[in-house]
């Protein structure tokens, strides 16, 4: 699932104070599930930001309203009302949300409410970890089921550097090498010989690097 | 639609699922007039008397004297028995119309436009009659009763004495069923005063309400007696305060059941004297009521047991009554079919006997022409549609369902009201019975904080005895507000709106007592039987799917306003209901089920709303208060808030977390 946390409030603020109508639009989905842009913290951010301003003197509105998911055109033709009124459109989905408000509404000024981090696993309630960085062709069948491009600091692809220390890696030791868990995996899958083959250089013409990324499904089109 | 910058909370949240919509807490179903107990409680906890009372009168006509009198099945039902023990629901009743009257308020009843123009004849003014003409009245029927008592109440007024029930108290409820509109002729005796065809053709329909107003005799040699006294007459006399020809020094009562009992219970307050009941039944076998037998023992009433009356001693006067070892009182289909041992027989010894077997209706008044009784002289009955033989008569009460409490007999009226309306062709809302939710699953009970039944107290055997004054003296404020805060909303929990959950698995998580579930493929839902409507679930859920049926979000948001609107200095209190003091007297309050229910959003909600100081409760230093991770709920809101505040510009110590000071609720019992 993608992740993302707020911005810095007086961020948003700079980004917001301009507006007299300001509209915040929460998305229910990723960053519902991460607990950082759902509904309820999107009604939050707008409490929050009706208290500044009428602390500083700043008039306006400011509304919220929330759909399931703002990287659908479904989804946000559904607000168009509440859009066409507002002056700004403040975003609290992952950074697709507010792209898609501006490919949905190409006159109305969007501006992000949150830093879009990562794809994470729940490790538990309120801890998220990254797990996979979208590189476009997945290894993970070599590797014990354990990505060392995501999860290894150095994304090395044959085995651990020379930091990794009792189990931990060496930018923190509240991070796990993911080499050593990678051994650790294939030893109780007892698949060490695994390790004996050498990993190429990966092919990276698949990932982000050589301008965006566009997925077309073959089949049915109404 | 443009909102203002202080962004009321206004939206109303999703309906509650088909299942939660059905389901009822087991106290107000297995209520027989089926009183929204939770609702009264809850309002008693939260210190509004009045209101509370309001309540019980929505579906009890006689709130003051059901509050003192009645057997409460509700308790047997009350899901707090699977914790500990059952919330004291009847008791609280009494908290609910003594607090309301000491406050001059909830006894004006609503006026009464008799719209259908149409008029019920009602004979007899007991609970079934008088619930019934209360009942027409709101239906806009004038209903006008015959009695043939000096005085209106039936059984409560001639059977119950004034130590059980003042005579005050019932004059009261009486008096507001009067100001309703409902006329009450006493002193007519119909078939005598007033001829029933002549109500009959006076009235759109008649309802016969006669209740039992004789005492059944009992057929054994000696019975003749002078000093053989009837419990009906003997109880009229003594409520009447009129002299009992033929009371002795040494009673004996012979019956077990409830009545017998108050029978027992006069005579010793009357003649000062020993007192003894006989009865067929074993000790755990008798009819009357437990907390009945243990008074009546702790006055010196002596109870005699499993022995049945053979025959009355004595020439020309009672010296005592022959009895015979009762061998068993049912057989083996549980009917009443007792078996003697003819030969073991002893002798209680007394100058007076006083039979209390059993009540019988007395018909006498119908006219030749209906309606029927059959061979066993029993009104004929149809028990759906409440109609005898004869075109346009009801029944209701114990005159046809035989002898019950007085809350059965104000439900049977109740019901006969409904049925006389429809007949006269009066529109009415049909109401579906409720069914209830299921027992308190163990693991959970074993989490609910333990709190002790508050006691009911009363005077003390030696001091009562000497007198009619009323026994039990009522809870006083603070227990009452105390044993209604053990009450556990059952079923008013949590409600969750499927359409708008994301399945994010929050409330799995955070729930203390595992009420809410999730497949694995993204179906859920929050289980009624487990809930304990803590609400911390719905102080997170990120796409607010989740409300509380009692207090709301929108409840609590209104409150808020409300208060602020009220306070003068903008202060304002989040309190807790269960520990009913507080942390800032000079504030306004919001009382809650727990300040763990707050959610960020309801703490801004209070400064959009124009609070300058918030206030916020706790009971104690640790995580749990009334429930389980309630404080630590409680803490991350308002640490939360006060992070959000602060970079609003705010004050971030503008919210204060404070312990109360002063644990009411904790108070020694
Ligand atoms: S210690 Fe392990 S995880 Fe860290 S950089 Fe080295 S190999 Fe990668
Ligand atoms: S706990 Fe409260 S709501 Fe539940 S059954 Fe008892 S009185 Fe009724
Ligand atoms: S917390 Fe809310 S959105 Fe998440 S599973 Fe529960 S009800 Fe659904
Ligand atoms: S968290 Fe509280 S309110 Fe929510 S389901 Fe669990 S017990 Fe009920």
């Amino acid at each position: 699932m993608i992740t993302a946390e707020r911005k810095n409030f007086d961020e948003i603020r700079r980004m917001t104070d301009g507006a007299q109508k300001l509209l915040v639009v929460g998305c229910n989905t990723c960053v519902a599930v991460c607990l950082t842009g759902g509904e309820k913290e999107a009604e939050i951010l707008a409490s929050q930001l009706r208290l500044a301003r009428k602390q500083d003197g700043i008039g306006g509105s400011v509304e919220t309203v929330t759909v399931l998911r703002q990287c659908e055109n479904e989804y946000l033709d559904s607000i168009s009302e509440q859009v066409q009124k507002a002056d700004l459109v403040l975003s609290t989905a992952c950074s697709i949300g507010p792209q898609g408000l501006v490919f949905r509404y190409p006159t109305k000024a969007v501006v992000p409410a949150m830093n879009t981090n990562m794809m994470g696993y729940v490790k538990e309630h309120h801890v998220w970890t990254e797990y996979c960085v979208a590189c476009g062709f997945c290894i993970i069948a070599f590797t014990g089921g354990i990505c060392p491009i995501a999860r290894c600091a150095k994304t090395l692809l044959n085995g651990p550097c020379g930091g990794s220390q009792g189990g931990r890696c060496e930018i923190s030791p509240d991070v796990p090498c993911a080499w050593q868990e990678i051994y650790d995996r294939l030893a109780a899958l007892g698949q060490l010989d695994m390790l004996k083959r050498i990993l190429g250089p990966k092919k990276w013409n698949a990932s982000n690097s050589g301008g965006p990324r566009t997925m077309k499904m073959e089949g049915f089109k109404p | 639609m443009e909102r203002e910058l202080t962004g009321a909370i206004t939206r109303s949240f999703g309906r509650p699922g088909p299942v939660d919509a059905m389901l009822r807490p087991p106290c107000e179903v297995a209520c027989p007039i089926h009183t929204n107990a939770q609702r009264y409680i809850q309002l008693v906890a939260e210190g509004h008397d009045a209101r509370a009372l309001a309540v019980v009168r929505v579906t009890n006509p006689l709130p003051q004297v059901i509050g003192r009198i009645c057997p409460h099945p509700c308790e047997e039902a009350c899901r707090r028995g699977d914790v500990d023990e059952p919330i004291a629901i009847c008791n609280i009743k009494r908290v609910a119309s003594d607090g309301a009257r000491a406050a001059g308020l909830g006894f004006e009843p609503p006026k009464i436009e008799f719209t259908t123009g149409k008029k019920v004849a009602i004979i007899g003014s007991g609970p079934s009659g008088l619930g019934a003409a209360h009942d027409l009245a709101l239906m806009g029927v004038r209903a006008t009763i015959f009695e043939k008592q000096p005085e209106p109440g039936g059984f409560l007024r001639t059977g119950i004495l004034n130590y059980r029930l003042p005579k005050d108290i019932l004059d009261e409820d009486i008096e507001y069923i009067r100001k309703m509109g409902v006329e009450i002729y006493t002193n007519a005796d119909v078939g005598r005063a007033v001829k029933f065809n002549d109500i009959m053709a006076e009235f759109d329909a008649v309802l016969i309400a006669a209740g039992l107003s004789e005492s059944r005799p009992l057929p054994i040699p000696g019975a003749d007696l002078p000093q053989v006294l009837l419990a009906v007459p003997f109880l009229e006399a003594v409520n009447a305060g009129r002299e009992v020809p033929g009371l002795g020094k040494e009673i004996i009562v012979i019956g077990g059941g409830n009545v017998a009992i108050d029978v027992a219970r006069s005579a010793r307050r009357v003649t000062g004297g020993k007192v003894t009941m006989v009865c067929l039944e074993a000790d755990h076998e008798m009819p009357a009521h437990a907390w009945e037998i243990e008074d009546a023992r702790a006055e010196g009433i002596e109870i005699v047991c499993s022995q049945g009356p053979n025959a009355i001693m004595g020439e020309g006067k009672v010296e005592g009554l022959q009895v015979k070892k009762c061998e068993s009182v049912f057989d083996e289909h549980g009917r009443f079919s007792p078996t003697f041992c003819e030969t073991e027989l002893s002798v209680v010894p007394g100058d007076t006997v006083i039979v209390s077997i059993g009540q019988m209706s007395n018909l006498s008044f119908l006219p030749e022409e209906g309606p029927a009784v059959n061979e066993r002289g029993i009104l004929i009955f149809d028990r759906e549609q409440c109609t005898t033989t004869r075109r346009g008569v009801f029944a209701s009460g114990e005159v046809v369902t035989g002898p019950g409490a007085a809350v059965n007999a104000l439900a049977s009226g109740k019901k006969a009201a409904i049925a006389v309306a429809r007949y006269l062709g009066v529109d009415v809302n049909f109401r579906p019975e409720p069914a209830a939710i299921g027992e308190v699953p163990a693991d959970v009970a074993d989490k609910v904080k333990k709190a002790p039944r508050r006691r009911m107290p009363a005077r003390d055997a030696g001091e009562r005895l000497k007198d009619f004054g009323e026994v039990e003296t009522g809870l006083d404020e603070v227990d009452g507000r105390c044993e209604a805060s053990r009450c556990l909303l059952c079923g008013s929990g949590a409600r969750y709106s499927q359409l708008k959950c994301i399945a994010c698995l929050t409330c799995v998580r955070v729930c203390p007592y595992g009420a809410p579930w999730a497949d694995g493929e993204g179906l859920g839902g929050i289980d009624p039987d487990k809930c304990q409507a803590c609400g911390i679930c719905f102080t997170q859920c990120p796409a607010k799917a989740i409300d509380l049926t009692v207090m709301s979000e929108e409840d609590i948001a209104a409150r808020t306003v409300a208060a602020i609107a009220d306070s003068g200095n903008g202060e304002l209190e989040f309190g807790c209901w269960y520990s009913q003091s507080r942390v800032a007297p000079e504030a306004a309050a919001v009382s809650l089920p727990c300040t763990g229910r707050l959610s960020v959003r309801l703490l801004l909600h209070a400064f959009e709303s124009g609070a300058k100081k918030v206030y916020v409760a706790v009971c104690s230093e640790d995580d749990d208060g009334h429930f389980v991770h309630g404080h630590r709920q409680t803490r991350a809101a308002v640490a939360d808030a006060q992070k959000a505040l602060g970079e609003a510009g705010l004050d971030p110590a503008s919210i204060e977390l404070r312990i109360e000071p002063e644990l009411k609720c904790r108070k020694a019992t």
